[in-house]
């Protein structure tokens, strides 16, 4: 019994001396962070980052060091992370043309990812260490200061269109078409851009309008659904027109169609209008 | 043979000591709520480079700033002096150093470094 008694208060003292660790270790003392790296940033710091690594990709157009800068962020699906931060920058009321720069950048990461799965293709894209760079004990650092002349030759199958190109140029209204599908969608205005050739465009900023009010939106920000597709929700009953910003033919008096479902019920349907560069 | 409250004390010290190494070591607290100004040099300075990139290509001095506001540093151009610095160290191209450089005199235009010596 007085054994028992002996350990019993060595075990106190080891629970009281544990507790009196860990409250000095996670709350009076905490570890301090100092020299991260991008993957540690908060949620919104990082939203902030993925933008600028966007709108640099918007000006310079160097897909290999856009990949290694996203690299630095470890999303676990880069191309969705950057999507949806368009989408939801948009919604939000960001920079415009910053959420143009997220969706342009998701949809030439998805279409250089098409590209690298090609037989043909045969690349490496891990970018060069900066040389004498401070170590990092977390990953090798993968900034690109300046590419390499190998590296612009490298990043040439990524090659994506220029920039203003597209979008300076002028769009004629090839298809106008409502549509009752449900499985396309309720009350939608989807819009297809394509250039000259037939290809999809993405980045394309579409304005639409209505009485008293106006908006815009991007094409390429749902690259799953296609590069060149952009959606607008719509109100029943309000009639819109839509154009692409550049300039163009414009589709007018767009009043989302009363579609009637096989049970009797109606829902609104959808507008699909599809733009072709000049 | 110890005394129980020798005893004692050591097994509070063995404890803390454990208590510690879980805290600092296993389980440090959630690192995910940093900020940009916590960020590496090497990093800060790419950060840099990113408004400068974008700066070069719309020339939009206010939303660069807007940009560079992201580093959390009460003086910009110093954020900016620092990372031509570093890319200078580092090797960074002329075209990167450039474009940093523009971004620099152009925000000293309106906020003159203090403490910028002449050559």
């Amino acid at each position: 019994m007085s054994e028992r008694r002996g350990s019993l208060y060595l075990l106190t003292g080891l629970i009281l001396g544990l507790g009196i660790g860990l409250i000095y270790s996670l709350r009076i003392y905490p570890v301090e962070y100092t020299d991260i790296s991008p993957a540690l940033l908060s949620p919104r710091d990082k939203d902030q980052y993925r933008a600028l690594i966007a709108v640099a990709y918007l000006a310079n157009r160097d897909l290999l060091r856009a990949r290694a800068r996203l690299a630095l962020l470890k999303d676990e699906d880069t191309y969705s992370a950057l999507a949806a931060q368009a989408q939801r920058w948009l919604a939000e009321g960001k920079p415009a043309d910053e959420a143009r720069a997220l969706g342009l950048l998701a949809a030439d990461l998805l279409r250089s990812q098409a590209t690298l799965l090609a037989p043909t293709v045969t690349m490496t894209t891990t970018p060069t260490p900066l040389a004498g760079a401070p170590p990092s004990p977390s990953s090798p650092n993968p900034i690109p200061p300046s590419p390499s002349p190998t590296s612009s030759v490298a990043s040439t199958p990524f090659a994506s269109p220029q920039p203003n190109s597209t979008f300076q140029t002028s769009f004629i209204l090839r298809k106008r078409e409502s549509v009752c599908d449900p499985a396309l969608g309720k009350g939608l205005i989807i819009v297809y851009v394509w250039d000259a050739q037939g290809n999809e465009l993405p980045g394309v900023e579409l304005m639409v309008s209505w009485e008293g009010g106006e908006d815009r939106f991007f094409t390429g920000l749902k690259p799953e659904l296609g590069l060149g597709y952009a959606d607008f929700s719509v109100r029943e009953g309000v009639v819109y027109s839509v154009r692409v910003a550049s300039g163009g033919e414009p589709a007018l008096n767009l009043s989302a169609p009363t579609c009637t479902a096989a049970n009797g019920e109606t829902f609104p349907g959808v507008w699909i209008l599809e733009f072709m560069q000049e | 043979m110890l005394g129980r409250w020798v005893r004692f004390v050591i097994a509070i010290a063995l404890g803390a000591a454990a208590g510690i190494g879980y805290g600092w070591v296993l389980a440090p607290a959630p690192a995910a709520e940093h900020a940009a100004s916590d960020l590496r040099i090497d990093y800060r300075s790419d950060v840099v480079l990113m408004v400068a990139e974008a700066y070069a290509s719309d020339q939009n001095l206010a939303a660069a700033l807007a940009r560079l506001s992201f580093l959390n540093h009460p003086q910009p151009a110093e954020v900016i002096q620092e990372a031509i610095h570093f890319g200078e160290r580092y090797g960074y191209s002329d075209t990167d150093l450039q474009k940093m450089r523009s971004l620099l005199a152009a925000i000293e235009t309106l906020t003159p470094l203090v403490g910028t010596s002449a050559p």
